[in-house]
């Protein structure tokens, strides 16, 4: 549920998810304060994971807002969950910063003594994280250690493992349709 | 990659952006017509979603000048008010940004509303902060409306709609309260919000 200013009744309602999602999609925007505040500390903190600066994080969470607003058909209610649409936007946007920022070996090791923040760990949640990676294959956690959480590109994730780069596609998406059956278990896979 | 062909293992990869510039390209060019590949899409940023939720919702800033310990439910809600006092500083030193950015800007950090205009003209609507110290008109189409404000009977022009896009816009930031706004074309009235 997410809670949405209703210009008609001049009330706070609960609104169920899809139709957030909806709404969203139509670009209007009380959806869009009702996902920021739903969904803006998680994409944060999302961004956050990647670039360990608030500042940094804050500024992607609002560029991608502005970004979909001026884009009239960035989503819709058929692509799936709203907030996993945004969280993933806010996650590429976090990588685009990083791989600007590690162009420059300066400019990571400065990133590296950013600790200006407190990013704390739901502990059940990491631990079934943690159960579904392990249960890949050797070769899928490897390229999903490599390429999701040390935001490698495909090609240093190759160089790194020695392995062609069309390997690495194969096995990182073998591997989040893997984690998806572990994490996501309520879903129909189909036959 | 082919319009017709579907994007496969790409999904995956899009969602957990780890393709260059030209096949994110490309895949978002094809999701754009193709369901079955949008909803693959969905489900690849649903496990991404899925990986994030460990460390999603306890973000919150230290402040050597504020020692005591904030709980969840706090920080829940101080974030969208920290970052609205990041977007009001933001707006003081004013950046030559388009119209739409600013308005977003204001949008997403603070409470608003919004009203149609109803009347002649193009379908438009005001999208108002709540404590009326911002207005945000689009008008359907490119032409451009002078924008009127009234307080009680005071009337005061605030501006020009800009075209910018399939749209034409105008923002404004106002130390005054409106109860109406008009748009006019030229001298004709095309249409009146009323702000609640």
């Amino acid at each position: 549920m997410a809670v949405i200013f209703d210009s008609r009744t001049a009330h706070w309602a609960s609104v169920p998810d899809e139709s957030l999602a909806e709404s969203f999609g139509r670009r209007d925007a009380g959806a869009y304060e009702a996902a920021y505040r739903s969904f803006g500390p998680r994409m944060r903190a999302t961004a956050m994971r990647l670039l360990r600066d608030w500042d940094a994080a804050n500024e992607c969470v609002h560029d991608v807002f502005l970004y979909l607003w001026r884009k009239e058909t960035a989503y819709s209610a058929a692509r799936g969950s709203l907030e996993a649409f945004l969280v993933t936007c806010v996650r590429n946007r976090a990588l685009e910063r990083l791989r600007d920022a590690a162009r420059g070996r300066a400019a990571n090791e400065k990133m590296e003594v950013r600790e200006e923040y407190v990013l704390e760990e739901d502990p059940i949640e990491r631990e079934r994280i943690g159960r579904a990676v392990a249960a890949l294959t050797e070769a899928q956690a490897a390229v999903v250690q490599l390429a999701y959480y040390r935001a490698m590109t495909l090609s240093e994730v190759a160089a790194q493992l020695q392995i062609p780069v069309g390997t690495v596609k194969a096995r990182l998406s073998a591997a989040l349709r893997a984690l998806r059956r572990s994490l996501i278990p309520q879903v129909d896979h189909g036959p | 990659m082919d319009r017709s062909e579907h994007i496969g293992e790409s999904a995956e990869l899009y969602a957990v952006g780890a393709l260059d510039p030209a096949g994110h390209a490309a895949v978002e060019a094809h999701i754009a017509h193709c369901a079955q590949c949008l909803r693959r899409v969905g489900e690849a940023e649903e496990t991404v979603l899925a990986l994030e939720r460990a460390n999603a919702v306890h973000a919150a800033r230290r402040d050597a000048r504020a020692p005591r310990r904030l709980t969840r439910q706090a920080v829940a809600w101080l974030i969208p008010l920290t970052a609205a006092a990041a977007f009001i500083l933001g707006l003081l030193f004013p950046r030559p940004v388009p119209q739409h950015d600013v308005a977003t800007l204001a949008m997403i950090g603070s409470h608003f509303s919004h009203a149609q205009f109803s009347g002649h003209g193009s379908a438009a609507k005001v999208i108002y902060a709540r404590d009326r110290s911002w207005y945000y008109v689009i008008v359907e189409g490119r032409r451009r409306y002078s924008v009127y404000g009234f307080a009680g009977t005071a009337r005061t022009k605030l501006g020009e709609t800009v075209p910018s896009g399939k749209t034409s816009e105008f923002f404004t930031r106002s130390s005054r309260a409106y109860d109406r706004l008009e748009l006019r074309d030229r001298t004709t009235i095309a249409g009146i919000a009323t702000i609640r």
